[in-house]
């Protein structure tokens, strides 16, 4: 009996040591960790919304809980203190799970500033093109006032994009996303 | 055994993942660019190096019948460390080793030398035994990757090889290519030692 | 219920824990020899790994996260895990020698098998809820069962092939594996 005892102090020993040392590095690193991620979301934020001076989380004030489930996040961009611009985060579903982008819009003209593809799970070297620039940029400054459209030929009309070869599906759960920002761009800051 | 041969044990005559086939998982999963055959091997190396120096420094004071609890908690709290390291000056290669890191822990080459080497030998040799051990599964995890990145993605550590017509083959870092990979190198390595036999 | 159906079929087909995401690999290449030993390994998987799904699960909701010691997760779940596959033994030798005899062989093996903890950690990542976790938990357990049986069937098969001498032992068995691997890429953008 007095034997467990002794081991069991041991090993309390053991664990209390350890996790001493690790709440230690702990205190060391997370500083780091919370700034660094910080500023990977603002970087992300001026690549989508360029003129942006600061942008504020508003998601509480604009998605209610369960109607949206593609559109995870609303951020608004001030410029002089007004809004002059709206960064949605977005999470359509693609081949391979949620493809998380960033979608940036001009209140003033109506018009995708530009798209991210933060985070995606598309098979590498089809879907998974889908967050390098030459499709991002497909859809800059495209019209937020109708539906952008995915087709594999070359575009003819000004919101038609075209579609990664042999990634279809990828191309279209984007332009979901980035149209299901754009409805809520268009209720909640165009006024008609 | 002399010291020398510690270090190179680790290396040649029982490279962890191609003679002894453990740590397999790792060595499947994250080998899709020599980057991340690389991060791996680091983040391997230093959980081994630190674990067997503290269980080597440990090893008269640790009793015999509780001495498995504690070499887990050793490695699994040096794994920790290691994780929130990477984690805040290694973002990128965090996010794509991902689950892999927490999973060192249960990585049988950790526990096994602890138990068979660290908790025998004194610490400078367990040091090499580390180093050996933790060099070896690199260059293993650093040949898989190779394979599966020049042949998947037609690149060698993000360099592109070849010209824009080149056509890689996808299925090498698809999940198949990892199997595909380490099963033609053990086969490889097979023939050759039937050779020289 | 769609969430858990959805989660059912990604974990078995689309996303198999074995040919997919690389968890297991030790007991899949080590236990798949005969099909008796793959089916009694993967019963021992599944059982472990639901309870652990529990365990781990209210381990982190009920002590991690209300003490804001989060990076304290590998070591509790690995000690929880390891001290359940103990308990686990010690009960089934106590309570049930048929089953001991059975299963005891491939328990000691489970504590060191990356996909009980691997999963348990998945689990808390997608912030799934207690009936997910136990859901996806048991899914993925499923998906190794299906994985390892298989296999056993082609190895049991392959014993009476002739297969060139360097190709003998793991290289064949890895090969075999990625054509598995192959097969399974089919099921991706079932859902």
């Amino acid at each position: 009996m007095r034997n467990i005892l002794k081991l069991g102090i041991f090993l309390l020993v053991v664990a209390g040591v350890a996790g001493l040392a690790l709440s230690y590095v702990n205190t060391l690193t997370e500083p780091i960790v919370i700034s660094q991620e910080q500023e990977n979301k603002i970087n992300s934020f001026k690549e989508v919304y360029p003129e942006a001076e600061t942008v504020k989380d508003e998601s509480s004030k604009y998605l209610k809980s369960d109607e949206q489930k593609i559109i995870t996040e609303v951020n608004v961009a001030y410029k002089n203190g007004n809004p002059v611009g709206v960064i949605y985060t977005v999470e359509p579903k693609g081949y391979a799970g949620a493809v998380r982008t960033l979608v940036g819009f001009d209140i003033a003209a109506k018009k995708i500033t530009a798209i991210k593809v933060l985070s995606q799970k598309e098979t590498p070297g089809l879907g998974a093109k889908s967050s390098e620039a030459s499709f991002m940029d497909r859809f800059k400054g495209k019209s937020a006032e109708s539906a952008v459209e995915i087709i594999k030929k070359e575009p003819v009309n000004g919101n038609q994009v075209l579609a990664i070869t042999a990634a279809t599906i990828t191309s279209k759960a984007v332009a979901s996303g980035v149209n299901a920002a754009r409805e809520h761009f268009i209720a909640n800051f165009v006024k008609s | 055994m002399s010291l020398a041969k510690e270090f190179s044990k680790g290396i040649v005559s029982d490279n962890p993942l191609f003679r002894l086939t453990l740590g397999m998982c790792p060595s499947l999963a994250i080998t899709t660019s020599v980057a991340n055959g690389i991060g791996m091997g680091a983040a391997f190396t230093a959980v081994l190096l630190a674990s067997n120096i503290a269980i080597s420094l440990l090893r008269k004071i640790i009793p015999d019948s509780i001495r498995i609890p504690c070499y887990i908690v050793i490695i699994a709290s040096f794994v920790t460390i290691t994780e929130m390291v990477m984690h805040a000056y290694a973002p990128a290669l965090f996010k794509s080793l991902g689950i892999f890191i927490p999973l060192i822990v249960v990585n049988c080459i950790i526990l096994g030398r602890a138990e068979a080497f660290a908790s025998k030998n004194g610490v400078f040799a367990s040091v090499l035994d580390a180093l050996g051990m933790g060099v070896g599964y690199t260059l293993a995890l650093v040949i898989v990757s190779t394979v599966r990145e020049v042949l998947g993605a037609g690149t060698f550590y993000g360099i592109p090889l070849g010209g824009a017509s080149a056509q890689s083959a996808l299925i090498m870092i698809l999940p198949p290519g990892g199997f595909i990979a380490l099963g033609c190198i053990l086969a490889l390595l097979n023939k050759l030692q039937n050779k020289t036999r | 219920m769609q969430e858990m159906f959805v989660i059912i079929i990604g974990a078995v087909f689309i996303n198999n824990i074995v040919l997919s995401q690389f968890l297991g690999i030790c007991p899949f290449l080590g236990v798949s020899k005969k099909l008796s030993s793959a089916v009694g390994m993967g019963v021992a998987v599944t059982f472990v790994m639901a309870l652990a799904a529990i365990i781990t699960w209210l381990v982190q909701q009920l002590v991690l996260v209300p003490l804001g010691i989060g990076y304290l997760q590998t070591i509790a779940f690995i000690l929880v895990i390891a001290s359940l596959v103990q308990f686990v033994e010690m009960v089934i030798r106590k309570t049930s020698p048929d089953l001991y005899r059975a299963l005891g062989v491939y328990l000691p093996l489970i504590t060191t098998n990356c996909a009980v903890l691997g999963i348990a950690i998945v689990n808390i990542q997608k912030s799934y809820t207690l009936a997910s976790s136990l859901v996806n938990s048991v899914a993925n357990a499923l998906g190794f069962t299906l994985a390892l049986v298989l296999m056993a069937g082609i190895r049991e098969r392959l014993e009476d092939a002739d297969i060139p001498k360097s190709l003998q032992g793991m290289p064949i068995s890895l090969i075999t594996a990625a054509l598995m691997s192959v097969a399974f890429l089919g099921f991706t953008g079932l859902l």
